[in-house]
């Protein structure tokens, strides 16, 4: 970096405006600390925030950044699970927040919003008209975010398909400033060459994604169903029956294991039947499809040895159903234990059954400070993502909590390596590069250092997540 | 406990409470002064508390934060519905507390006379005391004392006592518990609450108004309070002392639907209006009122009830609590006036030609907005007794 933090700042407000150049200690802590249990290191802070309102700004940003090697961090809601966010090497943290325009053209039946958008608001402005988003990352991460690292949070893959499968086109701004308009305003996507897809899934490495145009999806019915098995293995064996006897399936499945369910229902004082429990969300074009598709699997869940399953259509045992499952957060509280979402499998579906054994029982028997935790798990079977949360006491010291992370990370890793999963929520940078150099080899790695390399070729766009530095 | 052991204690129980959040953002997707930045939310407030306390840092930013939540506790629902449950409005109050008292870092400049008018003239604005009952004159109300009992005290506060506009709500609730002839009176001396000095962190000046107003209510032998200012019930009924007395306190909304249920009250002028009802956060989410309201609007003769796109436990906040009321939030940090016109922008989606309110706060602020976006003529701003002063 050639030049001085304050220079940074003075000429940055030249640029944006001196309202969106932020420089003070707490705005710096807040686009630096991620969802890791321990705490930022005051070493750890970008120089500054800096804000655009447009691509323009952006690129005049980029520009700047890339004369004076200054490193860029794009910040789109800090939500990421594996702190993509976090600036590595100080510089500039680029928000996108306030990208956050929202058109919706149903003429052309598509939408365009900004990068910086939330989902939670694009969903509710096209709920409004009765069209759906098909990105279903928690509602505070931003759209930007989601296509970024072609995430669509808790759906199942193959029904509307991922952010590749539905964005028409993107604006993007190149580390070296240039603005690029790729894609379509038709809804017929480009066969061959289409370099919006370049970037979806590039996680921030060799551009900045300012603006998405996402095709409109009619909202379709749903109808959710409720199964209570004895453990979390017989849900695994449902789900590949699922697949296998061509169920319909739901656009969202989830499930919850045995330890969580327990916990779940004594803090909403439910009496449900114990042992784990899966949920559905059927869909068709009609209620009366939709209900039918959610018959289908109340007769699955019955088949697969659920003690009691049904359709959740009493709205006060739908809330607590899913409270079970949105409640996954607060366990351990009581106890005095931090917790801390720190996994994803995604087993290939003949092992989810194995794999989800294997993660109800994964804390038992070590000798390492995994061992020392309290797991929990639940997660998506629609397509499946198995999450384990770990919890361990808030009391424990930052050298402690750093080494139970990377305990935990190794295991994610080799869970994943063994059951074929490719970490289907969260993306790869910057922790997930070891599992991702063993997984597909060096050759792959190195391919995509080369493409930063030829983005990028001062290496400012989000600096050390390729490299794998958290 | 000394000075030391104090200011330990409050660091001890802020940072037990911060130490559990999952930073999962959940709460700042739900709160109305977040605008463009992570940093305004009750997210970006408490991570500021938390690194404030872990490094030593008491600044301006720090105060200019923490001062900047209207406490309307939409995140904390959140929380509790999908996270740790943590009391994130606690949390900020008595990070308020610990600035003020122990950092001599709060509260904003502009609150240091509110606090004091607060103390010396028992109202914010600084209003003459001998003047709070003014409104009440000519209008035949008594003075509640053991020589002129009442059956109902009616607390005014201090926004309906001396606000043009909150005095209307005074003025109607009154007209409405006399034509139900209920024998009720208001208090020759009542003072503040207290409810925003304790907001605003000064936690000794709300002990000392809560003692006060309950010496009063005391001394008149009162043994049951209505009032139309949610901040004071609130106050009245989760944080004055003594707990366990033996008055009951209610909010006009739920004694005028006894009065109806009961026959005592009478409404039979048909208006012929559709109305749509904004919920005071101390009214509804903080004291979890959500049906009273709506009922006793319901039964007005010829009113349509049509609700805002959020409501109830979801309402959106007027932009004025915690506070807020008496200070300017510093540049980048997002405007009451903008909250509340983005909620009156939800009202007119409505069609309702009226926004009804049940608090003499959000009644002043919606007003304005109405006015700032120059929608007089589309929308009236009403608290529920003006509406039900008319159908008498």
């Amino acid at each position: 970096m050639s030049v001085s933090s304050e220079q940074l700042a003075k000429d940055l407000k030249n640029i944006v405006g001196e309202d969106h150049v932020h420089t003070g200690l707490f705005e710096r802590i807040n686009y630096a600390d991620t969802s890791l249990p321990y705490d930022v290191a005051q070493g750890d802070l970008p120089d500054c925030v800096v804000q655009p309102a447009n691509a323009q700004e952006v690129s005049e940003v980029l520009k700047y950044a890339n004369e004076h090697k200054v490193p860029v961090t794009t910040y789109g809601s800090g939500t990421s699970l594996i702190f993509g966010t976090k600036p590595k090497h100080h510089g500039i943290t680029l928000s996108t927040e306030r990208l956050n325009s929202l058109e919706i053209n149903e003429d052309h039946q598509w939408f365009e919003c900004g990068a910086g958008i939330k989902t939670g608001q694009v969903i509710k402005e096209l709920g409004k008209l009765g069209y759906f988003l098909p990105i279903q990352t928690q509602i505070g991460s931003s759209v930007g975010g989601a296509v970024s690292i072609n995430t669509l949070g808790h759906l199942t893959d193959n029904i509307f398909g991922r952010p590749v499968n539905n964005v028409l086109a993107l604006e993007v701004v190149l580390a070296t400033g240039e603005i690029l308009e790729t894609g379509s305003k038709c809804l017929r996507r480009a066969a061959g060459w289409d370099l919006a897809r370049i970037f979806i899934g590039s996680e921030g490495i060799l551009g900045i994604i300012t603006k998405i145009r996402m095709v409109l999806i009619p909202m379709p019915e749903t109808v959710d169903a409720v199964g209570f098995f004895k453990t979390v293995e017989e849900i695994g064996h449902a789900i590949g029956m699922m697949y296998k006897n061509k169920y319909p399936l739901p656009m969202d499945g989830e499930f919850v294991g045995e330890k969580a369910c327990k916990v779940g229902y004594e803090a909403l004082g439910l009496d449900f039947p114990e042992g784990a429990m899966a949920i559905t969300r059927s869909m068709g074009r009609t209620k009366e499809d939709a209900a039918k598709n959610a018959q289908e699997m109340v007769k699955l869940f019955k088949s697969a040895g659920a003690t009691e399953s049904f359709i959740l259509d009493d709205p006060e045992i739908a809330e607590k159903v899913w409270g079970v499952r949105e409640n996954a957060m607060r366990w351990g509280k009581e106890k005095g234990l931090k917790g801390y979402l720190a996994t994803e499998v995604n087993p290939a579906v003949p092992r989810l059954a194995e794999a989800m054994t294997e993660l109800t029982h994964i804390t038992e028997g070590r000798n390492d400070l995994i061992g020392q935790t309290e797991a929990y798990l639940y997660g998506h079977v629609g397509s499946d993502s198995l999450h384990c949360l770990f919890a361990f006491p808030y009391s424990w010291s930052t050298e402690k909590m750093k080494q139970v992370v990377d305990e935990i990370w190794n295991l994610e890793k080799e869970l994943q390596l063994k059951y074929d999963g490719v970490g289907g929520d969260w993306g790869w940078l910057p922790h997930r590069v070891p599992f991702f150099r063993e997984k597909y080899g060096e050759t792959s790695y190195e391919l995509i250092k080369k493409m930063k390399q030829l983005f990028d070729p001062n290496n400012i766009l989000n600096r050390g997540n390729v490299e794998g530095e958290v | 406990m000394n000075e030391e052991q104090r200011e330990e204690n409050i660091e001890r129980d802020l940072n037990e409470a911060l130490i559990s959040c999952e930073k999962c953002h959940f709460c700042n997707t739900v709160c109305p002064v977040v605008d463009t930045r992570v940093t305004q939310g009750p997210f970006g407030i408490n991570r500021a508390i938390y690194y404030g306390l872990q490094w030593n840092e008491f600044n301006e930013e720090l105060r200019d934060l923490v001062y900047s939540c209207t406490t309307c506790n939409k995140c904390v629902e959140m929380c509790k519905k999908v996270s740790r449950a943590l009391p994130l409005v606690e949390i900020i109050e008595k990070a308020r507390e610990f600035l003020l008292v122990e950092k001599m870092a709060g509260p904003m400049p502009e609150q240091v006379g509110v606090l004091k008018n607060m103390h010396v003239r028992g109202n914010p604005w600084g209003n003459p005391s001998h003047e709070r009952t003014k409104w009440a004159e000519g209008l035949d109300i008594k003075f509640a004392s053991p020589d002129n009992k009442v059956d109902v005290l009616y607390f005014v506060g201090c926004a309906s006592s001396y606000d043009a506009q909150g005095q209307k709500i005074a003025k109607n609730l009154s007209k409405i518990l006399k034509q139900a002839g209920i024998n009720f009176g208001i208090l020759e001396n009542e003072t503040c609450s207290g409810h925003e000095a304790r907001r605003m962190g000064e936690t000794g000046l709300f002990a000392y108004l809560s003692e006060a107003n309950m010496e009063m209510f005391k001394q008149a032998e009162i043994n049951h309070i209505v009032t139309g200012d949610p901040h004071s019930f609130y106050s009245f009924t989760k944080e004055y002392p003594d707990q366990d007395n033996d008055f009951t306190v209610q909010h006009y909304t739920q004694f005028l639907n006894e009065l109806i249920d009961d026959g005592r009250l009478k409404l039979t002028t048909k208006l012929n209006k559709t109305v749509t009802y904004h919920d005071p956060c101390y009214l509804g989410r903080h004291s979890e009122m959500f049906e009273e309201p709506r009922k006793l609007i319901q039964s007005i003769p010829g009113v349509t009830l049509v609700e805002i796109e959020d409501n109830k436990k979801d309402s959106d906040c007027c932009g004025m609590g915690g506070g807020r009321m008496w200070m300017e939030p510093p540049k980048g940090l997002i405007s009451s006036q903008a909250i509340a016109e983005k909620r009156v922008h939800q009202a007119l989606d409505t069609g309702a030609e009226i926004l009804l309110t049940a608090c003499p706060f959000c009644n002043i602020t919606l007003n304005d907005a109405v006015k700032s976006l120059e929608k007089e003529g589309t929308i009236k701003v009403m608290d529920i007794t003006e509406l039900i002063a008319m159908s008498l």
